[in-house]
């Protein structure tokens, strides 16, 4: 056994779990297939809102291959609300009213998919239409309010004050005020949802496959709902084909298919379509905010005061997080003395919000970036003059944002805006575009600063368990969905434990491999396994050092563990590896495990700055991506590769919901957008290489000083597109409002500053 | 039921299907390979990609009855006696996919492209992959990794290709 030459930690290991995934071997849920196993369908409510006359379901039960026809007309238990979810939840299967188009309304369980699909048509749902509820701002004044035992539509509210709030705007030289506003946006994993169970009558457990985010929150439900022990159900999150924060929270397939598998003793799995995923997995980004910035003539923020409404849909889904994250990114990096800030989530009739990667960090940075814009443009000043005049400078930390409890902690926000400037070479780039105008090209810069606010909240653990052959298995809570937890863990555990790579193998997402977990979303993974994976290791060298006392025959405090081995002080000529203890461990049975958690209640402060430039033609209003430039800090990083790996692909994500997705509903409700060809996903083409320049400031909060990276890539992305594409037009005075600005809407404001010239 | 013959990865298959199954769908529940995946069954996101009879095609638009009598390779198909084929190393050591599942339609696409194309540009890359979506990965490792298998294919080293 070789050992290393120096720490794992930091070094660009490809990651362990790809063998098995670059040959098809991954086992998603999709690919899971228990044997006598009933496969779901769901009829889904065609209606934004209506209630339910009656179903008719006699043509489906008949169909051969149909084993059952599921309605809470008749299966009463299914009307109860689903748990996870407050201050009202959705029933498994609607009962007397649909609130959303794509809402569960019966269940079929059949052979195969195809069977259950026909009968899914089959069955006759007779529904009184009834108006629907698809604008925000009309649904707050609760003129129609969707669920009475609520009293209102505002399912939530924010409201922070800091300094002299409003007021201090009189005291300001300019207010510059705008309505903003921002569309809806889908996640669209690769992967759809999908859950699949086994109960097992004998023992009275249930087994659970589920694409989930967490597999511990995702037991605590089901049992909550099956009225089990949690000890009854084991849920294992396989391979999960992404989940951006959507795979999270509680949804009606999760208790249909568990409840149905008990209650038929029958394995049932449920793999969601495309189609679906468009119709039923929770949305997000859906705002208007009413903005007053209060600015001096010199430039220097004041005062800034919002008032915003987030569509949540018909239900809290996870939406209440996305409105408050939004109010605490509204400052981004910069000093804003005076806030006034006054959100609302608000139910209507369309797919419920839960986070999406970024989860109310883009909403806050698209407001105060491109209110910032807008003030140059008043003031007369340059977009970049007016960013370093107001950036937080390093001698200010720690900086309180005004907003409880954010307190910025490391970094230095303006040295990284110089260093995107200079990479980018800024005057260069006014000469080229000057010159390009000549010649008909319109070339446009975006920048803007942004801070990742990641973790602050809860704990996660990691158990190591030292297996006969020396190798050492670590099982952690936090549930992957493809970001290489299974290669950073073990990282962070070979360094501690002084072994290579390939000795630790890293199992996450099944609640029999530990007791307690919390999940992977919001940024939060390596910030507490990780830590938790070194807390870990620790405990498990002092009781491993305790059976090496045992088998070298001397007092535990005389052991000592240096470069994977155990040996007495003074005697280094007699020592054991770790596999030479497993060795020594194994006659007597036991096993040597260590649990540990590790949990912290501040955030990390990851930042950074993005450039882009931007190439448009102004006859289609194409718009092309020429250069994108990223100064990034993400704390200590554990594998380059995979941090790289997670700011690319969130930076693309973001270009999506900034150039081209968009969840278009109609007035009554209905989604226009249901498939790939109608939402648009970035492609190869349309992605840039992507340059980032790292500056890795460790945070403060934790021992390792490891920060998110996962949301850093998506947080600037609306902000810094509209930016970019105005400056293209600067001379033409275009102003944009609504992310995404897609080639239609740019054609759109162009045609409105008359058209092509 | 209609009996169709499939060879699959170089092995003959004898089957019954419905005239409606999806190519796909006989490839994953018939004979349990499931590599090949379903992302949308829309034709739009390229996941199912196999090739048939040596060309890439969707398996999620192509009914199994179609494809009796041909040839088809999946992403099992890829590796060779427990070596990688280059695609397959390139993408791993390029850390070219996150999730993973968007990565057997990938693979599939650029052993095909690179057949035909053992210089290419990025940007011809790029064009190449334009009919399949990964939502995780922003596509510049997967140019990167298919840049490298240009490499190795063209060196011709792929048997030097490590087998543990
Ligand atoms: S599943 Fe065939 S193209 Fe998406
Ligand atoms: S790696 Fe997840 S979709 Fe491509």
């Amino acid at each position: 056994m070789a050992i290393q030459e120096r720490s794992w930690i930091g070094r660009p290991v490809p990651r362990t779990e790809d063998r098995a995934l670059v040959q098809g071997l991954g086992q998603y849920v999709s690919d899971i297939n228990f044997e006598g196993q009933w496969v779901m369908a769901l009829v889904r409510s065609p209606h934004a809102h209506a209630r339910i006359a009656r179903i008719n379901t006699e043509a489906a039960k008949k169909l051969p291959g149909v084993h059952a026809v599921i309605t809470s007309q008749e299966w009463e238990n299914l009307r109860r609300p689903l748990p996870g979810m407050a201050p009202i939840a959705p029933p498994a299967l609607a009962h007397d009213r649909v609130y959303y188009v794509g809402e569960p309304v019966a269940a079929i369980l059949a052979d195969n998919r195809y069977v259950a699909e026909d009968a899914a048509e089959l069955v006759e749902v007779h529904y009184e239409p009834l108006p629907a509820l698809s604008n925000a701002e009309e649904a707050a004044q609760d003129q129609e309010i969707l669920h009475p035992s609520l009293g209102t539509n505002v399912v939530d509210r924010v409201q922070y004050e800091s300094g002299a709030g409003r007021g201090a705007l009189a005291a300001a030289d300019h207010v510059v005020t705008a309505t903003l506003r921002l569309g809806r946006v889908s996640a669209q994993p690769m992967e759809p949802r999908g859950i699949a169970a086994h109960y097992d009558p004998q023992n009275q457990t249930l087994l659970v496959y589920h694409a989930t985010q967490s597999v511990h929150r995702a037991q605590e439900r089901i049992a909550e709902y099956l009225g089990m022990e949690k000890s009854q159900v084991r849920v294992i999150a396989p391979e999960v084909g992404g989940g951006f924060g959507v795979k999270n929270g509680t949804y009606p397939e999760e208790a249909l298919v568990t409840y149905c598998a008990v209650h038929f003793q029958r394995p049932i799995k449920w793999a969601g379509d495309r189609f679906e995923e468009f119709l039923s997995t929770y949305q997000e980004r859906e705002q208007i905010h009413h903005v007053e910035l209060g600015i001096n003539r010199d430039g220097t923020l004041v005062a800034l005061v919002d008032t915003y409404y987030q569509d949540n849909g018909a239900y809290p889904g996870g939406g209440m997080i996305v409105s408050r994250t939004t109010a605490r990114n509204l400052p981004g990096p910069y000093r804003i003395p005076h806030l006034a800030i006054n959100g609302a989530a608000v139910l209507t009739n369309k797919v419920p919000q839960a986070p999406y990667r970024g989860a109310g960090r883009p909403q806050g940075h698209y407001i105060i970036e491109r209110m910032l814009d807008r003030a140059a443009e008043e003031l007369g000043m340059d977009r970049i003059e007016i960013r370093r005049k107001n950036l937080v400078r390093p001698d200010e930390l720690p900086y309180r944002t005004g907003i409880p409890d954010a307190m910025y902690d490391s970094g230095d926000f303006p040295q990284a805006f110089q260093d995107l400037l200079e990479a980018i070479d800024l005057s260069a780039f006014r000469k080229r575009q000057a010159a390009a105008r000549q010649d008909g090209i319109r070339l446009g810069l975006g920048v803007a600063n942004y801070v990742e606010v990641s973790a602050g909240f809860g704990f996660e653990g990691v158990r190591l368990r030292l297996l006969e052959d020396g190798q050492v298995l670590l099982s952690t809570g936090a549930t992957g969905q493809g970001q290489g937890h299974r290669t950073a863990l073990a990282q962070i555990a070979a360094d501690t434990l002084q072994l290579p790579l390939d000795r630790i193998t890293v199992v996450e997402g099944d609640t029999d491999q530990i007791q307690k977990g919390i999940g992977t979303f919001g940024s939060r993974t390596m910030i507490m396994a990780g830590n938790a994976a070194r807390v870990a290791g620790e405990g498990f060298i002092a009781k491993a050092k305790d059976w090496a006392a045992r088998a070298l025959e001397a007092h535990v405090d005389d052991i000592i563990f240096q470069d994977g081995r155990f040996s007495v002080q003074g005697v280094p000529s007699v020592s054991l590896d770790w596999a030479e203890l497993a060795r020594k461990i194994a006659p007597s049975g036991e096993m040597l495990i260590h649990e540990d958690y590790f949990g912290s209640g501040t955030p990390t402060y990851g930042f950074g700055s993005h450039g882009m430039i931007v190439r448009v033609d102004e006859r289609t209003a194409d718009i092309r991506i020429e250069r994108y430039v990223i100064v990034h800090d993400g704390g200590t990083i554990v594998n380059p590769l995979l941090a790289n790996g997670q700011v690319i692909g969130g930076t693309v994500q973001g270009l999506g919901s900034a150039l081209y997705e968009e969840m278009i509903y109609s007035e009554d409700g209905q989604p226009l957008t249901t498939s790939f060809l109608d939402y648009r996903l970035p492609g190869a083409v349309e992605s840039p290489d992507i340059e980032i320049h790292h500056r890795d400031y460790p945070a403060p909060s934790n021992p390792a000083g490891y920060k998110g990276v996962g949301e850093a890539g998506i947080i600037p992305s609306q902000a810094i597109v509209l930016s970019a594409v105005e400056d293209a037009f600067q001379d033409r005075g275009l102003k944009l409002d609504f992310a995404p600005v897609t080639p239609g809407r740019l054609f759109q404001a162009l045609e409105e500053k008359g058209g092509f010239q | 039921m209609v009996p169709i013959t499939l060879t699959v990865n170089g092995v003959k298959h004898a089957l019954e299907v419905e005239p409606r199954w999806l190519l796909a769908d006989v490839l994953r529940d018939e004979l349990h390979l499931t590599g090949t995946h379903l992302g949308c069954e829309q034709g739009v996101c390229g996941a199912c990609t196999v090739l048939l009879d040596g060309r890439p095609a969707r398996s999620c638009l192509t009914l199994a009855v179609t494809a009796s009598g041909c040839e088809i390779t999946t992403v099992e198909g890829l590796a060779k006696d427990g070596v990688l084929h280059p695609v397959q190393e390139a993408f791993w050591q390029e850390h070219a996919l996150q999730c993973g599942f968007c990565t057997p339609g990938f693979l599939m696409t650029a052993a095909h492209f690179l057949e035909n194309n053992p210089n290419p540009t990025r940007s011809a890359i790029r064009e190449a992959l334009s009919g399949n979506l990964c939502r995780c990965t922003g596509y510049q490792h997967i140019v990167n990794a298919v840049e490298r298998a240009a490499t190795i294919i063209r060196e011709g080293d792929s048997h030097a290709i490590s087998q543990d």
